[in-house]
């Protein structure tokens, strides 16, 4: 069985983009949410393995949700998705607790690559 | 992914906290209730992890997970260390032993055995809980080693500033980071060129804070000195760099190819009328000297690399046979080159082997004979001139010498009338494949299995092996190897049309010959060297070419630890530093030839075995 993950991202276009590159290598999507309030409810509810997260959502950013989710349980692993230039706010999201991130435009093998540094 | 990159390193730095594991796991097995065991196999266990999981090396990964579970159990108090648990222990590491060299030779592991041991970790990281509490251990060293450490992202890599900051997010996990420069908020900046330094204070091996930062992905280098208390950051002295060992191969190689080059045009040259050309290739010729010797000493590689090895081989076969045996180490920080280090071990493992079968006692038997039952084992390295010494001991039973003449008259191998062995013939005896694997040899105090092995590496290696053994008192085998493969100053010798490299090493003089004399009507010739009568060689009639066949001729002694024989010459043509060249000789070659070269001129030649002749 897999290892479990939950994709948070506003965009329907990179949630997608981001289960298919995950299942295909054996990962487990278990969830999916589309904002930051969204994300901290269905962490609680399916304490994934993994949590990707986008860093701009409507209703409670990806940042605030990784401080809350961290709050919740220390060693939730958490890699944040970041387009160029916001550098600033993938720094902060580290410093919140986020243990990696991957920049768009997504290349397979270097979010695969990510995920596993997460998760090991 | 180009992951390949990084799976030589992942060999070996998994191989290295292996190699920790086991010398760990017998320092713990002594004394069950130290703490730093467990925190130390804690560490390795979880460097391991991380870098098999990195790697895609599932089922590496999950045996370290669980044994670094158990760990983390017993460290935490939440877990008694019982015996079976070391076991356990010792097993784990066997199983990733086996999964990282099957993953270094790109077969697949052995998966089914591995299942059981997973789930005997299970239950015991999920033991009762200890019933007297634990000593306080594995809480991070309030010291440690300071380290300056500076990082490279990798240039081109997205967001490097946050890469950076990523980075150093772990290593904080390993101990108490300051000076970060540039400061981290200067990481955001657009001119961050990705490059950053700071100050470490842990209790972490520099290897595992290396893996730790790399661990953050995109990261080019790691540099890690050992930071003196008070120098500023930037001025320490020393820089250290990884370096993989493949490419160092091929710059010696270069480096070789250069002496050769050097050593032609010096030749060429050596009658040019012009001077300033002769003089610039002279000083040409000391620089790449130079530079070959650089490369030489950073292949140098301490001894102890190859001595860790041990404590777990003494201790598993120990056991197996019932004996109980010390293993004392000495001289683990001489240095010898990569290669001749790598090329010991087998022998070394047949020695070590051959020490604890049939030399050390069953405790009961060293008991009767007024022995303290445990036996004692030394493997102790020295430097000699430009060789390196290892030596086997043991304070066993000695090798029983009436029984391996009695098997060599039985094999037909013993002169007649000889009555006594000599070490020097014990030696020559054991080393005769066929005798010494007798079973009916080793089985009884005679030992034999393995030597005529560990004799022909020693060989191939242009090293030498002595043997004394006393009755009653133990065995000491020692082992003489150059300090390094890749150059040998030899002495050039012509035999008919034909000429030889001798390395120097074993020259221990030459002489004019004039004809020898017989010691007896059918005994060989012998030559007077100084009052001393020593067995004489016509390398014509052996290599059965035409020689020279003039009445003076120069004879070149060699001298192989005692043994020394005189080796009749047409000509001597000089030294040369040489090359060696890997040799795989054709079937039926005879033996004294250990290696092969090219000359100054371009010409080849054949290096002669100084071991074989004297």
């Amino acid at each position: 069985m897999g290892q479990t993950v939950l994709v948070c991202d506003d965009a329907i276009f990179m949630r997608t983009m981001i289960t298919d590159i995950l299942s295909q290598a054996g990962y487990d999507i278990v969830g999916e949410a589309e904002s930051g309030a969204q994300a901290v409810q269905r962490y609680r509810d399916l304490r994934p393995d993994l949590v990707t997260m986008d860093i701009v959502m409507p209703d409670m950013g990806g940042i605030e949700a990784v401080r809350e989710i961290v709050k919740h349980d220390p060693d939730a692993k958490i890699l944040m998705c970041s387009a160029m230039g916001q550098q600033a706010l993938v720094v902060e999201a580290i410093q919140a607790g986020a243990k990696d991130f991957v920049v768009k435009p997504f290349q397979p093998t270097r979010v695969l690559e990510a995920v596993q540094r997460v998760l090991g | 992914m180009d992951l390949a990159r990084y799976a030589a390193l992942f060999v070996a730095e998994s191989r290295e906290h292996l190699r920790a594991c086991n010398t760990l796991l017998i320092a713990w097995e002594r004394e069950p209730a130290a703490a730093e065991p467990v925190s130390g196999l804690f560490r390795a266990m979880h460097s391991i992890k991380g870098m098999a999981a990195t790697m895609g090396h599932a089922q590496v990964a999950d045996v370290a997970h669980h044994a670094e579970s158990l760990l983390d159990a017993i460290r935490g108090g939440r877990v008694a260390v019982r015996p079976e648990y070391l076991d356990l222990l010792f097993r784990a590491v066997d199983t990733l032993e086996d999964g990282i060299e099957a993953a270094a030779t790109g077969k697949p592991a052995t998966e089914a055995n591995s299942e059981a041991l997973l789930r005997a970790l299970e239950v015991a990281a999920a033991g009762v809980v200890a019933r007297e509490p634990a000593p306080v251990a594995g809480a991070e060293p309030a010291r440690g080693a300071l380290l300056d450490v500076e990082v490279v992202v990798r240039p081109g890599a997205p967001l490097r500033g946050a890469r950076a900051a990523l980075a150093l997010r772990r290593v904080e996990a390993l101990g108490a980071v300051s000076r970060v420069t540039p400061a981290t908020p200067d990481f955001e900046r657009d001119d961050f060129d990705g490059r950053f330094r700071f100050r470490l204070r842990t209790g972490a091996a520099p290897r595992e804070v290396d893996a730790a930062l790399r661990s953050a992905g995109d990261i080019a280098n790691v540099a890690i000195d050992i930071a003196s208390e008070d120098t500023a950051l930037g001025t320490a002295a020393f820089r250290q760099v990884r370096v993989d060992v493949a490419r160092l191969d091929a710059m010696t190689k270069l480096a070789g190819e250069l002496v050769v080059s050097r050593n032609r045009l010096l030749d060429l040259l050596s009658q040019h009328p012009d001077g300033a050309l002769r003089r610039t290739a002279e000083a040409m010729g000391r620089q790449v000297g130079e530079l070959q010797a650089e490369l030489l000493v950073a292949r140098m590689t301490p001894v102890a690399e190859l001595f860790d090895r041990f404590p777990r081989v003494v201790r598993d076969l120990a056991r197996d046979l019932g004996r109980r045996v010390r293993l004392e180490t000495e001289g683990g920080d001489i240095e010898v080159d990569r290669a001749v280090l790598e090329e010991l071990g087998d022998p070394l493992v047949h020695l070590v082997r051959n020490a604890i079968d049939h030399g050390i006692e069953p405790p009961a038997a060293r008991v009767a004979a007024g022995k303290p039952p445990e036996g004692r084992l030394r493997l102790v390295a020295a430097r000699e001139r430009n060789s390196v010494v290892i030596r086997v001991l043991d304070d066993g039973r000695g090798i029983d010498r009436a029984r391996v003449l009695q098997k060599a008259r039985e094999a037909g191998v013993a002169e007649p009338g000889l009555d006594t062995l000599g070490d020097d013939q014990l030696l020559r005896m054991l080393a005769r494949g066929g005798l010494s694997t007798a079973t009916a040899v080793s089985g009884v105090s005679g030992r034999g299995v393995g030597v005529d092995v560990v004799v022909t590496r020693l060989r191939a290696l242009g090293g030498t092996v002595e043997l004394t053994s006393r009755s009653g008192e133990g065995t000491a085998f020692t082992l003489r190897v150059p300090l390094t493969l890749a150059i040998v100053s030899a002495l050039l010798v012509r035999v008919g049309g034909e000429r030889y490299a001798v390395p120097l090493a074993y020259v221990a003089e030459t002489v004019d010959y004039e004809g020898g004399r017989r010691a007896g009507a059918a005994a060989d010739e012998v030559l007077e060297v100084r009052g001393r009568a020593i067995p004489t060689v016509h390398l014509a009639r052996l290599f059965a070419v035409p020689g020279a066949g003039a009445i003076r001729r120069p004879a070149v002694v060699l001298q192989v630890g005692e043994r020394r024989a005189a080796m009749v010459v047409d000509a001597l043509e000089g030294q040369q530093d040489i090359v060696v060249e890997p040799f795989a000789p054709p079937v039926g070659t005879p033996p004294w030839f250990g290696g092969a070269t090219i000359l100054a001129d371009g010409q080849p030649a054949l290096i002669l075995d100084a071991a074989a002749l004297a």
